[in-house]
Parts: C-alpha cells; structure tokens; sequence
C-alpha cells in the first residue's frame, strides 16, 4: 500500500472526474476508494443496456460507493466508481456512476489508498 | 479520429446561497495510513463506540467503512431542498427504525470547531419488512443491537479531518487540514 489521500469535493464538480484529477494532483496512478460519502445533485447511474437512470434530487446521497483509478495505456487515468444513492425519500438505487454526469451538490469526502502495482500486474 | 457522442443526461449546475469558494478540490495526503479492524458493540451508540476504539489508538481522524451488523435503534434522515430558502439543501426530519440491518456503510471522523469528536456516516440498511433504504444515519442516535458492526479504519495520521463553516453552502463542512498540535 502507498500513500492515503483524502479530498473534499465542492459543488457542481463531477464526481467521477474530481477522482481522476485528486489522483492528478496527488501524483498517484493507481487507487483504490476507501470511503465516501456526500451527496449528489441528481444521480446518474448506468443501466444494463447503456442507457443513463437519472435520480433526481437536489440532494440524492451516496450511501455506498467502491471504485478504483487506473493508469491507461495512453498514459491518462480513469476511474471506475460503481454504488448505492439514496434519493429524497429514502429509496435506494444502484450502479456504476457514469462520468461527466454526476455533480456534487453541497460536498463529497472521498479517501483513496494508492496502489503500487508490480510491473506484471 | 471521430468517436460517437453518446447522449448524457444534461446536469443540473446549482447556485448556493454564497459566494463561489475557490478551492473545488481541497485535498491532503499521508504518506501512510494505518489499518484497523473494529467490532463494535450491542448497547451502545455508533458514535461513542467509534470515538472512544479510535482514541484507544490515538487516532483523531479516519475514514471508515462499515460492514453489516444490527441495529437495534437506526435515526437516520434524507437530504431535501430547503423549505426555508437559506440553504440549497437540508436534512429532513430524522426516521427512527428498529432492528434494522446494517448492509453497508461509510463514516468519516474528525474534529468539530471545538475540538470535539464528529462522525458523519451514511449508510443502507434493510428494515424489518425487507425493505432496503439507505441516508444519512444519525451515528449518536444510533444504536448497534445484538450482532456488532464491522468497521474497517483507515487513520489518518499526518493531517486532520475539522468542521468548518464554509461560507459557499452556508453548511459545517468537513475539510482537511494540517494537524494543529503535533504529536510529541
């Protein structure tokens, strides 16, 4: 295990891309999330067939997300990041969180450990 | 090189009741976290049980992930527009559920502005009838039942977790910083 790095994530800023820049800025290739939670404006989740399910807030709350970031091979990094939002009522809905479309409402903590893969991994 | 757009839902951008702070991303690191694994009790609440094991190791600010366990007393509430106006979003009024399971969870600790321990936790859970909802769970209002919470600590040793007023959402916000007194 490497370094430990945590962030808080403002307002309107994509969650999934605020996890591939923190792990710009922090210098780490490869991590893993370790705990999170905050909330959403809307969520947006992918379903099976491609298609976005939006659950609409404001606030829809992350009550469960698990992910990595990778190192690809041209050299940009991207992260996977799949979970459970709770919306205003309390209903629970899950899935991988789709990029570019998921956008702080009022924060998000995140906690990545870096992993330090051997070359062959 | 030409890709196919795929059609995104548009997001919403949100204006808060205050002035646009300038750090989007404020972020700290330690050069290493150390690893705990917790159990905690029947009969006492999920915060005292997390403040009282973290500070048997010296521990002041971590990041936690909560694994299954009962809950004989759950308060939790959900996160609505502000009926009020003066902030965008705000709690609702707390839901008290008995015996709920806990299926999954993450909590942070750190520092209120007055130096006291803070847990803020969300977490999903399944209710007595099966259903499974999930929030923002109230962790002094919380108690565990008869098969104890699982928690696995990552400490964060180098910098702390505080509570601050942060002027964009007009919320107490938890942030990183510097450590104010170093250990000795």
């Amino acid at each position: 295990m490497g370094r430990v790095a945590y962030a808080r994530i403002g307002p309107n800023e994509d969650l999934v891309q605020s996890v591939e820049k923190l792990c710009v800025a922090q210098g780490m290739r490869h991590a893993f999330v370790r705990g999170a939670l905050g909330s959403l404006i809307d969520a947006c989740l992918e379903r099976p067939d491609g298609a976005c399910q939006v659950v609409r807030g404001p606030a829809v709350e992350i009550v469960s997300l698990a992910g990595e970031v990778r190192l690809q091979p041209d050299g940009t990094l991207r992260a996977a990041l799949t979970g459970v939002v709770a919306d205003t009522e309390g209903r629970v809905h899950g899935g991988p969180f789709v990029a570019g479309a998921n956008a702080v409402c009022v924060t998000f903590e995140i906690t990545l450990e870096e992993w330090l893969p051997s070359e062959d991994s | 090189m030409t890709e196919k757009a795929t059609a995104l839902p548009r997001a919403r951008t949100v204006v808060h009741p205050g002035p646009y702070g300038p750090v989007r991303i404020a972020h700290m690191h330690a050069d290493k976290g150390r690893h705990f694994r917790l159990s905690l009790p029947a009969g006492r609440t999920l915060h005292h049980s997390l403040v009282q094991a973290l500070a048997a190791e010296d521990v002041a600010s971590a990041s936690m992930t909560l694994i299954d366990g009962e809950l004989e007393h759950l308060s939790f509430c959900t996160a609505l527009p502000d009926p009020a106006g003066r902030v965008l979003a705000t709690y609702g009024a707390p839901e008290a559920l008995r015996c709920a399971r806990l299926i999954f969870g993450n909590a942070t600790m750190g520092r209120r502005a007055d130096g006291g321990p803070i847990v803020h936790c969300h977490g999903v859970f399944r209710e007595v009838d099966g259903r499974v909802r999930g929030g923002h769970i109230l962790a002094e209002r919380t108690l565990v039942g008869r098969s104890p919470v699982t928690v696995v600590v990552t400490a964060l040793d180098s910098f702390e977790l505080r509570v601050a007023y942060d002027e964009e959402t007009r919320m107490p916000l938890m942030r990183p910083q510097a450590r104010a007194v170093a250990h000795g």
